[in-house]
């Protein structure tokens, strides 16, 4: 089933996303068939292009929407998201 | 210490700040743009492709070999990986192969140009440092593209290149993204170097009087690309004022070339089709990137220039064939030569007293029936394989005009004669520049297919002063009553016909014009590729019904100084932002 699952999230890290944390979340997103988006509240990126991500510009305590719309949307949502919640491995 | 301020030509506008570099000759392994045929497009795409793989390979390799306690330089290691395989990217360089035609290396470096535009609006500073990375990424594709690996010296930081001169050699091996900007001692207004400059979108100053005395590595510099202006070492309260400058320059440029491709279309749905006027067959790139509609003058002169021979038809055709083909399906017009007056060329070289009253163009033309054949020969043959025009230079009347059409056709008759093909209804133009052919242009339309208004020599012609002579330039006026009441003239007896008109010369890219010319309804404009954004821009926020309002104003003025303070009013008031960027013909 084609749904788009959406999924309100927040950078966590002190870092903001800045290029490992845009890598790991491009790397993940490529995991997906689902076309995976990460929105502000002035720009959308392609979650599969870390160039996307990086021109977020998103700081620490930026509120982002995950959007995924495939096959696999939820699947997508869960491990794109468990990364932010996770802080990308930082701030530990 | 106080700065020193030099001054030479200003070719690309933009303010650079930075270290200057000395070019002495030294090597360059950088990137070279090549126009590249519509065959072999699919061949640089598979040698992108490979190139992208083939840096992924090594990296990867690099990455296998990481030890576990460098786990932070792996890190780097993987985000450059990623941004190797990041597909947008890939697909931007793809997109510039296809778009620009250009060779795999070029089009890699646009990839990075864009990227680097949009990093440049970000705000934070850790993220617009990582534009370094997606360089050092593209420097190991590129290194692929060009079969050798890194290790290249030359130019170690960004800096302002400064050279006694340019030549087309040397600013293709430049490493172009090194550079910020560039000054020369020598070099004129439509220089090589400053239509590479423009294309690249890095401020320029040729002709800089005392550059040489001043080549010092690493002073710091202020270029100023809008009036010339070179200030080494400059002060604190200059740096500042500067900086804005630039900052504000940059974000006007960015939301003007956000917007080029769209149509020049104002707010009422009043369309004029822009053109650019190139000289050269590697500006068709910048009329592309700058969302020209096509080429509305192809000078044809340089084909002639510095050389002792002339062409041969062969050679011109490869070269206006290559061209329409690139061009089409948009429109190429091509102007026959133009030479005489201050472009003389060696093969003939010929004094007169009064080269711009004398034998040139078109008249230059008619009396070397062998060479203007050639070039007849030459358009006709290209024009069977894009969307070409063919248009006179200089024609004074309607007895001339008969002339210039009765050879045309006896060249078509012998092609016809000898199986060549040609495009039989080739549209068949003329450049209405002399005061005689204005004046019966009424006659002339009913002749030809096609008007196109030059307006650089129409105002020398009519109002009788050379633009050149320092002491009479100041008569140079675009909307002096006569040259209005002229253009307005050619462009009714134009439309009375049923055929279009074009307006070429530097009329057609001064903001100040733009909306007289439009209150005209010229059916198109031709200007310089890097001024199309800028006017674009500025039809698009109009619309005819002021046009059409100041145009009546300005027909019913009997003083050049009223029209342009009409003008000035209206700019001011509808096109602040677009001022402080444009010099005018127009004067205060």
């Amino acid at each position: 089933m084609d749904g788009v699952q959406e999924k309100i999230i927040r950078v966590g890290n002190s870092l903001g996303i800045h290029a490992r944390p845009a890598g790991k979340i491009s790397q993940e997103a490529q995991r997906y068939a689902s076309s995976v988006t990460i929105c502000s509240k002035d720009a959308e990126a392609d979650a599969k292009s870390i160039l996307d991500i990086l021109t977020l510009a998103a700081p620490q305590g930026t509120e982002l929407i995950l959007r995924a719309q495939g096959p696999d949307a939820r699947e997508a949502i869960l491990g794109v998201s468990r990364l932010f919640e996770e802080m990308f491995g930082e701030d530990r | 210490m106080a700065s020193r301020t030099l001054f030479g030509i200003p070719v690309s506008a933009g303010i650079a700040i930075g270290k200057a570099y000395c070019l002495n000759k030294c090597h360059f392994s950088g990137t070279a743009r090549q126009v590249v045929s519509e065959a072999a497009l699919p061949g640089e795409m598979t040698r992108l492709t490979q190139a992208f793989e083939a840096a992924q390979a090594d990296l990867e390799r690099t990455l296998a070999m990481v030890p576990e306690d460098l786990k932070e330089h792996a890190a780097i290691i993987e985000s450059h990986l990623m941004m190797l395989k990041d597909h947008k990217f890939r697909k931007r360089a793809q997109d510039h192969i296809v778009s620009a035609k250009v060779n795999a290396e070029w089009a890699l470096e646009r990839a990075v140009n864009d990227v680097q535009e949009i990093f440049a609006a970000i705000a934070d500073e850790y993220l617009r440092q990582r534009m370094q990375d997606v360089q050092l990424v593209a420097e190991r594709v590129l290194g692929k593209l060009v079969g050798c690996g890194a290790g290249r010296e030359a130019i170690k930081h960004r800096a302002i290149l400064l050279a006694h001169d340019l030549t087309p050699a040397d600013t293709i091996e430049l490493e172009v993204n090194k550079i910020m900007a560039f000054a020369t001692a020598q070099g004129g207004k439509t220089s090589h170097a400053g239509i590479l400059a423009r294309s690249l979108q890095i401020p320029a100053v040729v002709g800089v009087e005392g550059l040489e005395d001043n080549l010092n590595e690493g002073t710091i510099i202020i270029l100023d690309g809008f009036d010339g202006r070179i200030i080494l070492e400059p002060d604190e309260e200059e740096l500042a004022r500067y900086t804005d400058l630039q900052v504000q320059f940059e974000g006007y440029q960015a939301t003007i070339m956000r917007s080029c491709r769209l149509p020049a279309e104002t707010i009422d749905g009043f369309r004029v089709q822009v053109l650019a006027n190139i000289e050269l067959f590697e500006e068709v790139v910048a009329v592309n990137d700058n969302g020209g509609e096509g080429i509305g003058l192809y000078r044809s002169e340089y084909s002639y220039l510095s050389r002792s021979q002339m062409p041969t038809e062969e050679e011109l055709t490869e070269i206006y064939a290559d061209m329409a083909s690139l061009v089409a399906p948009k429109k190429l017009v091509i102007r026959t030569l133009d030479v005489g007056a201050d472009k003389l060329m060696r093969a003939h070289t010929h004094v007169e007293s009064n080269p711009a009253l004398g034998l040139r163009a078109i008249r230059y033309c008619l009396k070397h029936r062998d060479v203007f054949r050639t070039q007849l020969r030459a358009i006709l043959r290209a024009s069977v394989v894009g969307n070409v025009s063919i248009m006179f230079p200089m024609i004074s009347g309607l007895q001339e005009l008969v002339e210039v059409k009765k050879f045309y056709r006896e060249v078509q008759r012998e092609m016809h004669a000898e199986g060549i093909a040609f495009r039989q209804d080739m549209p068949f133009g003329i450049m209405v520049e002399v005061p005689s052919a204005v004046i019966t242009a009424d006659f002339l339309a009913r002749e030809v297919d096609f008007f196109s208004i030059g307006t650089n020599d129409l105002i020398q012609y009519s109002l009788g002063i050379d633009r050149t002579n320092k002491d009479v330039s100041y008569l140079y006026q675009p909307l002096h009553p006569a040259i209005v009441r002229s253009v307005k003239w050619v462009v009714d007896s134009a439309h009375r016909a049923g055929i279009e008109v074009c307006l070429c010369g530097e009329m057609a890219a001064d903001p100040f014009c733009i909306p007289v010319l439009m209150g005209m309804q010229v059916d198109s404009i031709s200007l310089g590729p890097h001024a199309i954004p800028g006017i674009k821009r500025i039809v698009r926020q109009a619309s005819m019904e002021e046009c059409d309002a100041l145009l009546k104003q300005v027909m019913a003025s009997q003083s050049v100084a009223r029209n342009n303070k009409l003008v000035r009013e209206m700019i001011f008031r509808r096109f602040p932002e677009e001022l402080m960027f444009y010099s005018s013909l127009v004067d205060e």
